[in-house]
């Protein structure tokens, strides 16, 4: 058989397996729409008045309003539990990224021994369940007074956000050209010089990953902010929306305005970065 | 020669150590002395209502209470079962999810946002979102089922004991299965292709590639994949807080809700700093064996 | 026992030593800060404002704040727990809810009110009763809420005179189609379940504790009470199983679409429920006391709040002095008014002011306040109470027969009292 016959029987195996090869995409589509069907219904959901939520026949919404979204910021001042999320996340980022990156960057790098030891450790307590330092943290938080207070949960927030930016970073650093120090303290530089000359910019889109996917992680964190948080001024977003309750019920059509706002910096994030956001997933994930 | 080379490892590995120090610092100050402090609470009488009873140290009282405490072995045979459902189906359906990611050629950017979306959002908003949709009066699920006969005209999925459990485990799946595909989507994408034309060109169909060349190179990413799911599994939370509340009843009651009730609704800090230690035993020792299965089939798919 | 006697008596010299302390002071106080902490819901809020700033008005060295607290009644409980465990000196005035006020005296947290001791005659009995701990007055009733059986004037001819009319004027009314629900109430697994479960076991005869704090769950009577509960939602299907996932507002909503012909609510609902803009059953409704049962008496579950000091007060006597303001009749009026809660000064209701102020009939609310029935006043109710409102649960869910489960949290409710040293059982037992 010569080559051509090959190619032949190559492409008539394709034409074959054509029948098959819709499913894939069909239930591709399936699982799309699955996935992305909640989302639109809390949107449209929102915009209900309330007497048609409370129905019995939910249907699509024939009418709009914005009555949730409006009575979400003039009753409940939704505001503030956003500022609250907004300068815990950021906070925890700046001080968790920076120093997890120096680490990194020594665990990656760097020789030193019992460098294992410290990736198995940091993995470890990565695997933390939450609700197992609650009580302590709680009562150190308490004889510090930071209870209730934008460090009394940054600090929290660092038991996983630390090991996160670790594990994250040396995978990124990882994967950086070996000898890019070498030929940069080779011309006289000394190691830091280097690391910030030339590492770092290279570094930058990993860094960039490990920042974003820490303050998604802040964003959504629930135990530790419903732990540590003693009133309406300083509760999160998450907190803020859960607890959202009029003396005695659920009022529906606010809660999912909430959700929505809530999920409105999220997306922006998502849309703006998804690439990074699947690079920091991926390096996570695959490096040994 | 030696000697200087000596020298600047020795002062490589200072500067190693010095960098690691922060970072190693906080870790420690916020999570293993945390967890020590809560194993030492565990040993003792803790009681923020009752001051009138003291600290005693009680040895492994708490302990021997939770072990013939029912609330709390219920809970933990609920995690398990949660987990030992959820997973698996987050697997094969973050498969199905890789494949078809892997497999776009047009509008990669929409299925990628449309994927990361549910993973990104924050869990108790996808938990309230899926408590609104299966809710008796204005969930859309709820109305649906109704309607195509599959549950009765009054029936109220968060009143049976296990229908409770169907609203957790969809948001779960639903939120981290695109988590999943996106693990294996890595992994796929290492995946010489000439491996799938090479079987094609025997004759081997679509579905026979997958099985016999596509699963087993995936087996690392699958391994990694299950691990990550299995521990947050196991940490299950957020999602059973908001959706049911652990009810009807306590039957969908997991064991960190159960830890959580004892310690900020009870005040039984000494209780609960043993149910919570009890959590940490289970994860870890979990995590160990996993730890040592990713190690083998990693190295064993490097070679 | 001598420990708190000795908890008492330290609490009652702080008490006598601070305010000597703060009498000697007072004069050279330039502007004091008291915080007043407490439910500040819709109208609560309004009326709150407005006497606080009333007050200092009359006052005008002391500046009277408010710290906001989460609006469900679980959460503040949780809140003032982890402020007043951790010492804090603020809020000074406290608003807790009756079921709270012998866990916080008993924890040394509030200060006992002998000064009030003397014009306490004019509140009502049973509320008074919730404020004592070990014979001490520990706080003063603000505000009163019972359970009413409201039922619909247009569908029955009289409020049903005991457990067994009911069950069958539901029955009548669902089989005739004139409503879809026979009854409803709150049934889902929170504190609301408590005072549902409540009236049922007075109905038979039954408790949760007896005079001497014995658990008492797992008698006959209360047996009796939660088989008919259960019976009603699974076997009659006079109450729908949503129920059990309902708390007031659901309940309320039922009731106001003309959904149901009977409704176990709070005051509150009367006024929304004659909005005729939204209520489908405006003026086509009364109130009953919830019917008894055989063996027991017609009961409301008496719920509300008080007032109390926090001991680490820096100003007890203000807060003594703003205590007082807030419970005088003039302001309970007012609150009556505005917010429809109900005073718990006896004398009042003989007020035409009152009578005027107050949305719904007295002849309908005077027999509803003299079968209140209070929960149990001891600290360990909050654990108490979630023991029985999961296994009360679980009965209503069908996940166990109502005799075991009452079984099972007897003996929880039991070992629970003797890890707080709090048990009176015999050895018998």
């Amino acid at each position: 058989m010569g080559a051509f016959t090959r190619t032949l029987a190559h492409r008539s195996a394709v034409v074959s397996s054509r029948p098959v090869s819709l499913v894939l995409p069909m239930a591709g589509a399936l699982l799309l729409a699955a996935l992305l069907f909640p989302i639109c219904w809390m949107l449209a959901a929102s915009l209900m008045p309330e007497s048609r939520l409370f129905e019995s026949r939910p249907l699509l919404p024939t009418a709009v309003t914005f009555e949730h979204y409006r009575a979400l910021f003039d009753e409940r001042d939704f505001l503030v539990p956003i500022r609250n999320s907004l300068l815990v996340s950021g906070l925890t980022t700046l001080v968790a990224v920076p120093v997890a990156a120096l680490c990194a960057y020594a665990l990656a790098r760097l020789r030193m021994r019992g460098k294992g030891l410290v990736l198995a450790c940091v993995l470890a307590i990565s695997m933390f369940p939450q609700i197992s330092i609650v009580p302590p943290l709680y009562l150190i938080l308490r004889e510090l007074r930071l209870l209730n207070t934008y460090p009394g949960l940054v600090l929290p927030y660092l038991t996983f956000s630390m090991p996160l930016g670790v594990w994250l970073l040396t995978g990124f650093f990882r994967q950086l050209p070996k000898d890019l120090e070498e030929a940069a303290m080779l011309d006289g530089a000394t190691r830091m010089r280097a690391l910030r000359d030339v590492v770092l910019p290279l570094a930058a889109p990993g860094i960039a990953s490990t920042a974003i996917l820490t303050f998604l992680y802040c964003w959504n964190e629930f135990l530790f902010a419903l732990s540590f948080t003693l009133g309406p001024d300083r509760y999160t977003v998450p907190v803020a929306i859960t607890l959202f309750r009029g003396r005695y019920q659920v009022p529906w059509g606010q809660v999912l305005a909430a959700t929505v706002v809530a999920t409105i910096p999220v997306a922006l994030l998502v849309l703006a970065c998804q690439r990074r956001i699947v690079a920091g997933l991926t390096v996570g994930a695959t490096k040994g | 020669m030696n000697h200087g080379t000596a020298s600047i490892e020795r002062a490589e590995t200072r500067l190693a150590w010095l960098l690691v120090a922060p970072a190693l610092a906080v870790i420690v100050l916020v999570s293993l002395v945390p967890i020590a402090v809560t194993g030492w609470d565990a040993l003792h009488v803790h009681d923020l209502r009752l001051p009138w009873l003291g600290r005693p140290f009680i040895g492994a009282g708490n302990f021997v209470e939770a072990v013939n405490d029912p609330r709390f072995r219920a809970a933990l045979l609920h995690t398990v079962a949660f987990a030992l459902i959820s997973v698996p189906l987050e697997l094969v359906l973050g498969l199905g999810l890789a494949v078809m990611l892997h497999s776009a050629t047009r509008g990669r950017a929409f299925v990628r946002v449309s994927a990361l979306l549910p993973w990104a959002i924050p869990t108790v908003v996808a938990a309230l979102l899926w408590r609104f949709m299966f809710d008796a009066q204005t969930g859309i699920l709820a109305a649906s089922f109704r309607t195509l006969g599959v549950v009765g005209p009054a029936f109220d999925w968060f009143v049976h004991p296990l229908a409770a459990w169907l609203p957790i485990i969809a948001a779960d799946v639903w939120k981290t299965t695109p988590f999943v595909a996106i693990l294996l989507l890595a992994g796929l994408q290492t995946i010489d292709p000439v491996l799938g034309e090479a079987a094609q060109i025997d004759g081997a169909g679509p579905v026979r590639r997958f099985f016999t060349i596509t699963v087993p190179l995936l087996a690392p990413a699958l391994v990694v994949a299950a691990a990550f799911r299995m521990l947050d599994a196991l940490r299950l939370f957020d999602l059973a807080y908001v959706v049911t509340g652990g009810g009807p009843g306590s039957a969908t009651e997991p064991v960190s809700l159960y830890a959580f009730i004892t310690l900020m609704q009870r005040l039984r800090f000494g209780y609960g700093s043993a149910l919570s230690i009890t959590v940490f035993l289970l994860t870890f020792a979990f995590a160990l064996v996993w730890v040592r299965l990713l190690g083998r089939s990693l190295t064993g798919a490097r070679s | 026992m001598p420990r708190l006697i000795a908890h008492a008596t330290g609490a009652a010299l702080g008490l006598l030593i601070l305010s000597g302390h703060t009498l000697a002071c007072s004069s050279q106080e330039a502007t004091t800060r008291l915080t007043f902490s407490g439910s500040a819901l819709g109208p609560e809020a309004d009326v709150v404002q407005r006497q606080l700033a009333r007050f200092a008005e009359r006052h005008p060295e002391v500046r009277v704040e408010l710290q906001v607290t989460p609006d469900s009644a679980d959460q503040r409980h949780q809140l003032f727990v982890q402020w007043l465990n951790a010492h804090a000196a603020t809020p000074d005035v406290l608003q807790l809810d009756v079921i709270w006020i012998a866990e916080f005296a008993a924890a040394g947290w509030i200060l006992p009110l002998d000064g009030f001791e003397s014009g306490i005659d004019d509140f009502l009995p049973a509320s008074v009763a919730t404020a004592r701990w070990r014979g001490a007055l520990y706080a003063i009733p603000w505000f009163v809420d019972v359970g009413m059986l409201y039922w619909r004037t247009d569908l029955l001819d009289r409020a049903p005179r005991s457990l067994i009319e009911l069950r069958q004027d539901a029955l009548r009314v669902r089989e005739a189609k004139s409503a879809r629900l026979g009854l409803v109430w709150q049934g889902a697994r929170y504190e609301g379940l408590i005072t549902v479960f409540l009236e049922h076991l007075a109905a038979f005869g039954g408790g949760i504790l007896d005079d001497r704090g014995r658990v008492i769950v797992d008698d006959p009577a209360a047996i009796r009470a939660l088989t008919f509960m259960a019976n009603a939602v699974n076997v009659d299907r006079v109450v729908p199983s949503s129920a059990l996932t309902w708390q007031e507002e659901q309940v309320r909503f039922a009731f106001q679409n003309g959904e149901a012909a009977f409704m176990r609510n709070w005051p509150y609902a009367w006024a929304l429920l004659q909005d005729e803009s939204r209520s489908r059953v405006a003026r086509r409704f009364a109130v009953a006391p919830f019917p008894a049962g055989e063996g027991g008496q017609p009961a409301a579950a008496l719920g509300g709040a008080q007032l109390a000091i926090n001991t680490r007060s820096a100003h007890p006597m203000l807060a003594a002095e703003l205590v007082a303001f807030l419970t005088a009749p003039d302001q309970m009026i007012e609150r009556a008014r505005l917010t429809a809660q109900l005073p718990p000064r006896r004398s009042l209701y003989d007020n035409a002011e009152l009578v005027a102020a107050l949305p719904m009939p007295l002849e309908q609310v005077r027999p509803i306040l003299e079968a209140a029935v209070p929960r149990p006043a001891t600290p360990v109710y909050s654990e108490l109470s979630e023991v029985l409102q999961v296994w009360i649960h679980r009965a209503l869910t069908g996940q166990e027969p109502p005799a075991v489960a009452l079984q099972q949290a007897a003996r929880e409710m039991r070992a629970v009292l003797v890890r707080a040293g709090l048990s009176t059982e015999g050895p018998t037992r």
